[in-house]
């Protein structure tokens, strides 16, 4: 512990000391450094043999002294995953992409050579401004496009994901070498007194941004007004819409930044210990989140008096068990006490009675990565980004039928269409892209005729969704809505907590409806009971989750209800999904007899024998489009409402 | 805090002066405003999960406008609330038709139902094979929140999430810490869980068949309260009361204790005629 005590920052110097260090392995002046993106996205697209790969080319040629092998977290860019960032003293930072583990010879050799592995150069970075601290890696390159010159990148804006892929996150010298605790700094060494930091962060229109959008300013002094002796902060990492994933991404890529906004946090409303409550799901979040904590308490940033001063204050992280609704506040509290993670009611608030009964603020990761920036560069600059009671940026993942799927960081108000069809360069195949499903189950379907709507808090809720947490959805025509209503339905089914009876009874059977419509065996009058179960579920249910649920639903049918329409009463499902409503049939004239979809069928459906034609008997079918995915010959098709002339038993293939 | 600030509310356009902080659900009753319940119980914290008392907030205090629970609604300055709407029926009706398909063999829920016009639903019912609540649960969580914070127990609970919560013992084993009180049956809405004592012993037949030992009377042989239960209140009393009274039933603690009066008197009077 003595030899721990030393490490403790209070000075300036002592910080600009760390800074130093940090930056020495940033931009290491003599050597190379290569930087494996190692968040979750990188690994699962194999990151983990690329570094291993890098780590046994550089032993087996006695590199150690030339090159810093390290690990960062991720740049944003999925679908290019695994990613390589590679830095020569004094040339431009290059960022490589789908690197395969035999293509680290060549990175290696071209780097010896002060130049780039041009195949799998996806761009560089001669400035990167990390809002905190600028650094400059150098000019050269001249093949390589700068990273803000990709269509990917052009309108994106990284202040949360300002060291995402650039920093090691488990390194808290480099963050503090980019500004890192700087802001900390400002807030107590500075005599910033915690109304002076709330009335920053309300100056700035910073807004909560796990998708309700209560001014964050106007929360903290809520908490700051009561009067009581323990007060606590909380993160809300409890992530779990389908497809979203940018909380994740935050902590995996920069826990230091979230464990500084807590700390300024907890500073403003006068909170003692923090929790950060991050789904189990989440392992490499809550290792890093658990080494940057650690790392915090070594340097005095966490603990008995901070920075020298007389504040003093810890953060515990604890694990959610996997219920969706504990990422409602309230459940989420009682899941911290020990409890069922079961809603109650507010008021009160937690600001006034939260975790044991104590004043409490809650904030989402995202919220809390915005803080330190904010302190640094003032409410001023923070509102030059976003737009109108929309300031700063939102970080949205980007997924679905798009064609660059990933992490995107823009200036809230962007619109819709720059964000599917500019940065996810529209849809695969060249397929018509029909919505896009925001704000998880709790958010609704925007049609592709309102793409010109802003997205931001309140745009969204005008045209009957919500920003939420981050996700985008992007559905092509090859997606069914009424399926699409049914699928977040499902999960809401799966995630209610079971405590009002509109929730937890209702959804239930507007899921069935939905099911019975998929199936072709709705009915007329579906559509109303819908309508009004929706109406009555969003207005009665308890918490946000059953208030929420039924947007899916009441979207698609405010844009869609054509489809439902055609399901009930045509038994057609146009974007053939709907396995009961769709029939496969082999064409006569194109099938050669090659017994491929015979072989694949799991249910025997199919008869013929080499050379002949094949046939499907449709009774025994059961629409699983396993001949259609093998078929070499697209002599299946795949049909909704409509069916073709076929032979009635296998005949010879008549060659033509 | 000041306790009893009186503050000025509306309930359907009439003014009332009530206490800041009253529960509303609670005050409509006392007034005369009939509000369906199945959740609530004053004895009991608000839990706000039945949702049929929804009101609609005009106004007020620190409280949105729009439909809400009124068990978990409190008077504030200001605070206006119509209890009466278009929409509250069309949201109760949906309400009852789904606790018609939830406890569809509940008598008292279609009794209910019928007296606010609902008399069917166009939900599948939700029949469970070997329903340890007999189909008739609501789910309103009154016999777990009296275990809970009344008894202060825990013999039962919540078991699972969403469509699929069922209430029962740990593990669907028979308790050994139910004390046999009934205070759960004595709670419950719909009259859906089953007590019944059989010779020496109070079987839990909807709690797992939990079995609670009866104390036998030492004059008459009786079995009359569950042992637990008794020891417990007779642990609180103080002063401790005779033993022998202790181990008699209701019938014959009643006639020791009339035998013992007459003896008292007949001792004051031979007091009296000895002066």
């Amino acid at each position: 512990m003595v030899g721990k005590e030393k490490n403790k920052i209070i000075s300036h110097k002592q910080l600009q000391d760390v800074a130093g260090k940090g930056l020495l392995s940033l931009q290491p002046p003599e050597k190379i450094r290569i930087a494996v993106g190692y968040a979750t996205c990188g690994i699962a697209a194999g990151a983990d043999a690329v570094y291993q790969a890098f780590e046994d080319f550089i032993r087996k040629e006695q590199l150690t002294d030339e090159i810093i092998l390290t690990k960062t977290g991720c740049f944003g860019f999925c679908k290019q995953e695994p990613f390589v960032n590679v830095v020569y003293p004094g040339k431009p930072l290059v960022i490589y992409y789908n690197v395969a583990p035999e293509e680290v010879k060549k990175i290696i050799e071209a780097t010896f050579q002060k130049d780039v592995f041009l195949e799998k150069a996806l761009c560089k970075i001669e400035h990167w401004n990390h809002h905190t601290a600028e650094l400059d890696y150098g000019k050269g390159f001249e093949q390589v496009p700068i990273w803000n010159e990709l269509p990917y990148y052009s309108h994106q804006q990284k202040v949360v994901m300002r060291n995402a892929g650039i920093t090691n996150p488990n390194s808290i010298e480099e963050y503090i070498a980019v500004g890192g605790y700087k802001s900390l700094f400002k807030v107590l060494k500075n005599n910033l007194s915690p109304d002076d930091v709330i009335d920053i962060i309300t100056d700035s229109g910073l807004r909560g941004r796990g998708g309700a959008g209560f001014p964050t300013g106007i929360k903290w002094r809520n908490t700051r007004k009561e009067n009581s002796e323990t007060k606590y902060i909380i993160c809300n990492a409890d992530e779990g819409d389908p497809g979203a994933y940018m909380n994740r991404n935050e902590m995996e890529s920069d826990p230091h930044m979230i464990i500084e906004g807590m700390i300024v946090g907890a500073y403003a409303v006068g909170a003692s210990s923090g929790y950060i409550y991050i789904r189990a799901e989440y392992p490499l979040a809550i290792n890093r989140l658990q080494r940057a904590i650690e790392q915090a308490r070594e340097y005095g940033l966490l603990g008995n008096n901070i920075l020298g001063t007389d504040f003093s204050f810890d953060i515990k992280i604890t694990c959610g068990a996997g219920a969706f609704v504990c990422g409602e506040e309230t459940a989420l509290i009682a899941s911290l006490e020990g409890e069922a993670g079961r809603p109650r009611v507010r008021p009160p608030y937690p600001s006034v009675s939260g975790l044991w009964q104590n004043p409490t603020n809650i904030n989402n990761v995202e919220t809390w990565c915005n803080v330190p920036v904010i302190i640094e560069k003032g409410a001023e600059w923070f509102k030059t980004l976003g737009s109108q009671n929309n300031a700063g940026t939102k970080v949205f993942s980007l997924v679905g039928n798009v064609n660059k799927v990933g992490l995107v960081e823009v200036e809230l108000g962007t619109h819709i269409e720059t964000i599917v069809c500019e940065i996810g360069a529209c849809g695969i195949d060249d397929n018509k892209i029909k919505a896009v499903q925001t704000g998880g189950p709790s958010g609704g379907c925007i049609p592709a005729h309102l793409f010109d709507t802003p997205v931001d808090y309140d745009n969204m809720k005008k045209v009957g969704s919500i920003m939420g947490s981050g996700g985008i959805v992007v559905l092509d025509e090859t997606s069914c809505m009424v399926d699409t209503a049914k699928y977040f339905l499902n999960f809401s089914v799966d995630e209610s907590c079971g405590k009002c009876v509109p929730c937890r009874e209702g959804l239930k059977h507007m899921h069935e409806i939905l099911d019975r419509i998929t199936k072709g065996k709705g009915k007329s009058e579906d559509i109303d009971l819908l309508k009004v179960m929706s109406d009555t579920i969003k207005k009665t249910s308890l918490c946000g989750l059953g208030q929420t649920a039924p947007n899916p639903v009441i979207t698609t049918l405010q844009y869609f209800e054509n489809e439902y329409i055609q399901h009930i009463e045509e038994k057609v499902c146009e974007a053939k999904v709907c396995r009961e409503l769709t029939s496969f049939y082999i064409v006569a004239d194109k099938c050669t007899g090659c017994t491929l979809c015979a072989k694949h069928c799991p249910v025997d459906a199919i008869s013929g024998q080499a050379k002949y034609i094949h046939v499907i008997d449709q009774e025994t079918c059961i629409s699983c489009s396993s001949c259609f995915n093998v078929c070499p010959f697209d002599a299946i098709v795949k049909l909704s409402g409509e069916s073709i002339d076929t032979p009635e038993n296998p005949i010879p293939v008549v060659k033509k | 805090m000041i306790m009893n600030k009186k503050v000025e509310i509306k309930i359907d356009d009439t003014a009332y002066l009530v206490n800041e902080g009253e529960n509303i659900l609670s005050f409509c009753k006392t007034v005369g405003i009939d509000i369906p319940a199945l959740c609530y119980n004053e004895a009991l914290k608000p839990y706000g999960a039945c949702r049929l008392c929804v009101v609609e907030v005009k106004k007020g205090g620190n409280v949105r406008p729009g439909i809400t629970a009124s068990c978990t609604l409190k008077a504030s300055e200001g605070l206006e609330i119509i209890t009466q709407t278009e929409e509250i029926h069309q949201h109760r009706k949906i309400l009852f038709q789904l606790y018609l398909a939830q406890a569809p063999d509940s008598q008292v829920i279609h009794k209910l139902a019928e007296k606010y016009g609902v008399n069917e639903t166009p939900f599948p019912p939700k029949r469970k094979e070997n329903d340890n609540l007999g189909n008739e649960c609501v789910l309103c969580g009154q016999c777990v929140r009296v275990c809970n914070e009344i008894i202060e127990k825990g013999v039962i609970h919540y078991i699972g999430r969403g469509y699929y919560v069922s209430i029962n013992t740990a593990y669907n084993m028979p308790s050994d810490i139910c004390m046999g009180c009934k205070a759960c049956a004595e709670v419950c809405p719909t009259g859906a869980i089953q007590f019944e004592d059989i010779g020496d012993t109070r079987h839990g037949h909807s709690w797992s068949e939990t079995k609670i030992p009866l104390k036998q009377c030492s004059i008459c042989g009786a079995y009359y309260a569950p042992q637990p239960f008794d020891e417990k209140i007779l642990g609180k009393m103080n002063p401790e009361i005779e033993k022998k009274l202790t181990e008699m039933c209701p019938v014959c603690r009643r006639k020791y204790m009339s035998k013992k009066q007459t003896a008292i008197k007949e001792n004051r009077f031979s007091i009296l005629n000895l002066k």
